[in-house]
């Protein structure tokens, strides 16, 4: 009981981490994904690398090169921050690529239609595509979120005192290890299972709205 | 409006020109269509027609010619600028094959949005004016829906509404009949007739040839990116001058 509540006590750091870096994935990524699909092919280029760079390399390692390689003068990352600037970073470049799937896949003649009518390059955009991209992108960003929500955890190794930290501290100073890792994935399921009922409800909703 | 001839035609092309590649698509193409009159383009598949058409509200840029539409003058060569585009896409109207109306939005926005955006019409009058027009295409309890609840036919004609919704001085209609089936197809041929009888200037890319003698006052016939023959719909359909127009109207009424 006592394992539990320690435990409990990492859950609060997880869900601010997750949530952090999910928002600013999912906000990152619309510059980046216009510039992945901006007619200037020197930024397009720019861009494309920098997604593949980010996209590329373990979480892992990035954690340990932010909280361990930067230091601009006097400022160096903490480690929360650190986590959540490095979680952030890979996320923006996944949901640029989910956001920019979401664009591909709405019909030619939505683009044809708002050209027709006369609106401009920004109004089609955002009022047009970008409403219904997002609908196209939710399923595959909740589930993004919610491996990010567990992907959090990378973060216990530069020292985040998250739901797996304080898992392994209980686990070195308990008899049964097992069990505290078993009291974890408990955790964990309980964290994500909303989330994936409120990832099907949207999904539902949205569907509702815009198909016969 | 009034239908007499004025000096200058509602739309006029020049040598127009485009091609994709190596493949000509339209070859020096002429056409006026006066204002308040009803063109029909006709013609086998790769003609050229949906091109031509979508070349009018430059959809589709050609590679050179002239383009006047209510009397403004673009010389595709010299270049468009924004404003010159946003001008006459404010002037041509266009209706797709599949309706393309705005599937998260409801059948009211889909028609009020673009006059908010584009006119700055305040909202009341948007909606105001979306009612009639919906009155007038028979779909005045849809307001509410959302297109994917309608039929093609019901989609198409609020596809119209939502054209005619920002006061345009010529209609496009790119077979806006082709993807429907035939009973929905006639809902959507009577909206367009009572259109052409309000003395709108329309061009209709079409295989509905009854439509095409009943409707039209000029008939278009393409065939290799050039109009082959056109000019008064009966004559044409009765005595083909050309070879090809032969061939496709006994094509088409052997269907």
């Amino acid at each position: 009981m006592d394992g539990f509540l320690a435990i409990l006590v990492g859950v609060p750091l997880t869900l601010y981490i997750a949530a952090s870096s999910f928002l600013i994935g999912a906000v990152v990524a619309v510059p980046l994904v216009l510039a992945l699909r901006s007619k200037v092919t020197v930024l397009r280029v720019i861009v494309r690398g920098l997604v593949d760079l980010l996209r590329g390399v373990p979480i892992v390692v990035w954690l340990f090169i932010l909280y361990y390689g930067i230091s601009i003068g006097t400022f160096r990352f903490d480690s929360v921050s650190a986590a959540i600037v490095g979680l952030g970073l890979i996320a923006a470049a996944y949901l640029a690529e989910v956001y920019r799937g979401a664009i591909l896949s709405i019909p030619e003649g939505q683009w044809e239609a708002s050209n027709a009518l006369g609106f401009s390059r920004v109004s089609t955009f955002s009022l047009i595509i970008a409403p219904q991209a997002l609908r196209v992108a939710l399923p595959s960003a909740t589930t993004f979120g919610i491996a990010l929500l567990k992907d959090s955890s990378i973060a216990s190794v530069i020292g985040v005192t998250e739901i797996v930290f304080l898992t392994q501290a209980e686990a070195r100073s308990n008899q049964s290890g097992l069990e505290m890792y078993i009291i974890a994935a408990v955790v964990y399921i309980a964290l994500s299972f909303p989330l994936g009922l409120l990832s099907r409800w949207l999904d539902a909703r949205f569907r509702k709205a815009v198909v016969a | 409006m009034s239908t007499t001839a004025s000096p200058m035609p509602k739309v006029r092309l020049r040598q127009v020109t485009k091609a994709f590649g190596d493949h000509v698509v339209l070859d020096s193409v002429d056409l006026d269509v006066a204002a308040g009159s009803v063109t029909a383009l006709i013609g086998p598949s790769g003609a050229g027609k949906s091109t031509l058409l979508r070349c009018i509200n430059l959809l589709e840029r050609p590679d050179t010619g002239e383009i006047v539409v209510n009397g403004e003058v673009l010389r595709v060569q010299e270049g468009i600028t924004a404003r010159e585009l946003a001008q006459l896409r404010r002037s041509v109207g266009m209706v797709f094959q599949s309706f393309n109306l705005f599937p998260h939005l409801s059948v009211l926005r889909n028609i009020t949005l673009p006059q908010e955006r584009i006119l700055g019409r305040s909202k009341e009058e948007a909606r105001d004016r979306a009612h009639a027009l919906l009155e007038r295409v028979g779909l005045s309890g849809k307001a509410a829906a959302f297109p994917g609840r309608l039929s093609g036919g019901q989609q198409q004609r609020i596809a119209i509404a939502r054209a005619l919704a920002l006061d345009p001085e010529v209609m496009l209609f790119d077979e806006p009949t082709s993807a429907l089936d035939p009973e929905l197809g006639l809902e959507v041929l009577a909206v367009m007739r009572e259109l052409a009888a309000d003395g709108m200037t329309m061009i209709v890319v079409t295989h509905e040839m009854q439509f095409a003698q009943d409707v039209s006052d000029q008939l278009v016939v393409m065939a290799d990116g050039r109009i082959i023959e056109s000019g008064d719909p009966a004559l044409i359909m009765r005595d083909p001058q050309h070879e090809r127009t032969r061939q496709f109207l006994s094509a088409v009424r052997d269907r």
